[in-house]
């Protein structure tokens, strides 16, 4: 291990070193599952970033996958059992120089295009307290606004009978040095 | 799913035991809170200073509760983490729910006048 100090430019033209955390999961849609993927990718990726990355990392798949389990299933498609098909989920995640890349495939319903179009908040503040504007309050709607505000190069394709969703956590710091939780300030 | 209801002279603080407010528990968590919230006292604290993780379900439940809150009484948010935080600075809700930082002092009771909202940075 080189501990000798270095600029950031030659680091980051290195070729990363082997142990950057990656993470690859199948897993049916459901909340309980995505939550049990999501505190599996936490421990993997924590102090592969900074702790603000890993949390954006993390709220940007939670809205994905909950929009996956919420929207995907096909109820005009019964398995063999007489369940409706809810979405086979493929979850791969990877550190690279300047992010943390995910792509996210499904069998679930085509996702709307209307979904990638650029989201503002589904609402506009009112003044605090005006008892009228808070029964108006949106208690959904929020999803793909985080997704887009926290993700980069945010695309989307159908290919067959899936869904390919891929984007970026866009991440600052160089690379760690074999060392999580050094040097992430 | 965990909350701790603790009754204090004007009012209640419900505390939320888990650390993940996220899709899985989101509607169970609404209707629960709903029912502590009708045991009665105007001045109703939500405590999420355990809650590590929440997602725009919890953030949903939470403003559902808050949209349910019976006339003259009063919710407010303690102890956001900073990941709970992040989710209510996203999306703005934090200019319109009432959010009281670790370590201030409770309003004062009986005092719902807007003047008197503590600004949120």
């Amino acid at each position: 291990m080189n501990a000798s100090p270095e600029p950031a430019g030659s680091r980051l033209r290195r070729p990363p070193p082997r142990r950057q955390p990656m993470f690859h999961r199948i897993f049916r849609a459901d909340p309980a599952t995505v939550r049990a993927a999501l505190l599996f990718l936490r421990e993997r990726f924590d102090g592969s970033a900074g702790d603000e990355v890993i949390a954006k990392l993390e709220l940007a798949l939670a809205e994905v996958l909950n929009n996956i389990c919420e929207h995907g299933t096909r109820y005009e498609a019964l398995r063999l059992d007489g369940r409706a098909h809810a979405p086979l989920i493929h979850l791969c995640v990877a550190r690279h120089v300047g992010g943390i890349a995910c792509a996210v495939t499904d069998d679930g319903r085509p996702l709307p295009p209307s979904c990638l179009a650029a989201h503002g908040l589904p609402w506009t503040a009112p003044p605090p307290r005006d008892a009228e504007a808070i029964l108006l309050l949106p208690e959904g709607g929020f999803g793909w606004f985080l997704i887009q505000d926290l993700t980069a190069s945010l695309s989307y394709f159908r290919e067959g009978r899936r869904n390919f969703l891929a984007f970026i956590v866009p991440v600052t710091e160089p690379l760690l040095q074999n060392a999580p939780a050094a040097g992430t300030t | 799913m965990q909350l701790t209801l603790l009754l204090q002279p004007d009012g209640l603080t419900i505390r939320v035991d888990e650390k993940r407010l996220d899709a899985a528990i989101a509607t169970a968590f609404k209707d629960r809170v709903r029912g502590l919230i009708a045991r009665g006292g105007p001045h109703v604290t939500l405590d999420l200073g355990g809650v590590e993780f929440m997602d725009s379900s919890g953030l949903g439940a939470v403003i559902a509760i808050y949209k349910a809150m019976p006339p003259g009484r009063q919710l407010t948010l303690t102890g956001l983490t900073p990941n709970v935080e992040r989710v209510f600075q996203l999306t703005r809700m934090h200019t319109v729910l009432t959010i009281r930082k670790t370590g201030d002092a409770p309003e004062p009771p009986g005092d719902p006048d807007p003047g008197q909202k503590r600004p949120e940075e």
